[in-house]
């Protein structure tokens, strides 16, 4: 867990929320301008399908970075652990395809969870 | 603009559970680390407002923190959320073109990954008429339950422990993950391969083209792939 800092002496409050406004604008900007050209693309197109997979591609980079290559809270957590919990949730996602979302899901956090109430303890 | 108010709350009803659930938990983590930073919640939970993109968000408090220029923020929040713009071009031509209107622009700030996600696997099933409606009452739950978790993530942040916090942190990207096993069609399936490959290895060296770079490449090779297999099952 990173410390408070004060973030004052680094960025003043109108310039925090002068970047949020920005960043907010510059989120907003693709999401409009994709609604704008989607009316261009048909859904059985092959078009269609490419940016299907490039936007599976994103997500999936995205995803996996988050899990391998994390910032705050997570990077306390040695790799080996996140890949094995994320390891453990994919063998019960898959034992019954379609149906074990949620027990998989909570296969994962909860071994997580009880990994660091584990170090808490010895700790 | 022509909702059907039954399928809006089925859209609605479906929300709540796996899905709400997991988005209001990755909030509720998000507020914490916002507490943690030094933000005020206010600002804090004006990025699950306005923004509702979470790893965008996260990308905000990082450089804020680090005392990053406003326009190095802009930029790299703007770059984190390329994927909004391929997702509307594969999630809006699903819905009848008779139904599109300015309506989408409103929509559209409505969208999450995870209202994509589950919109791609179901839509197929969906009765094309149903879709829109369904996805505005899906969606706006989404975006409902996610102002309130980062609120609340901010106020408890002090008396929850911190491996319970962890929980909430990990709990949304292994959602993702696990519903990328139940994506069906073959282009896509190889695509999330490479991108779950080509996202990590290029975020050392550009992290802030990574997303760029893992989905047009690992898109465009599955996407090829796929075709060149579709090609030889004609031939």
């Amino acid at each position: 867990m990173p410390e408070t800092v004060d973030l004052s002496n680094m960025f003043n409050d109108a310039g925090m929320w002068a970047a949020l406004i920005a960043a907010c604008l510059g989120t907003y900007l693709w999401r409009g301008l994709g609604v704008f050209l989607s009316g261009k693309i048909s859904q059985d197109s092959e078009i269609f399908k490419w940016l299907s997979a490039v936007t599976y591609a994103m997500v999936a980079a995205l995803t996996l970075r988050i899990i391998l290559l994390p910032v705050g809270l997570l990077s306390t957590v040695p790799i080996y652990v996140r890949l094995t919990v994320t390891i453990l949730a994919l063998i019960v996602m898959y034992s019954k395809p379609g149906e074990r979302m949620v027990p998989a899901l909570l296969t994962g956090t909860l071994a997580l969870v009880l990994y660091a109430l584990a170090i808490n303890y010895i700790n | 603009m022509s909702l059907n108010k039954e399928v809006v709350l089925q859209g609605a009803k479906d929300a709540f559970g796996a899905p709400a659930a997991v988005l209001f938990a990755g909030m509720v983590g998000f507020g914490a680390m916002g507490q943690a930073n030094g933000l005020d919640i206010w600002l804090t939970s004006a990025t699950s407002f306005f923004m509702f993109a979470l790893p965008g968000q996260v990308v905000l408090i990082e450089m804020l923190v680090l005392g990053a220029s406003g326009v190095a923020i802009a930029f790299a929040v703007t770059l984190t959320a390329t994927r909004f713009f391929t997702m509307c071009l594969t999630l809006f031509p699903q819905f009848p073109e008779k139904q599109r209107s300015s309506f989408y622009y409103v929509l559209v700030h409505f969208m999450a990954m995870t209202s994509w996600a589950i919109a791609m696997k179901d839509f197929p099933k969906m009765e094309p008429e149903k879709r829109l409606s369904y996805f505005t009452g899906f969606a706006l739950v989404c975006w409902g339950v996610s102002t309130p978790g980062t609120a609340l993530g901010y106020l408890i942040a002090g008396q929850v422990p911190s491996y319970l916090n962890l929980g909430m942190v990990f709990i949304n990207p292994l959602f993702f993950l696990l519903t990328f096993t139940e994506v069906k069609p073959r282009a896509n399936r190889i695509a999330i391969l490479l991108g779950a490959v080509i996202g990590p290895v290029s975020y050392l060296w550009f992290p802030n083209y990574s997303l760029l770079i893992a989905g047009l490449v690992g898109g465009t090779i599955a996407y090829s792939v796929d075709l060149s297999l579709r090609k030889k099952a004609i031939a």
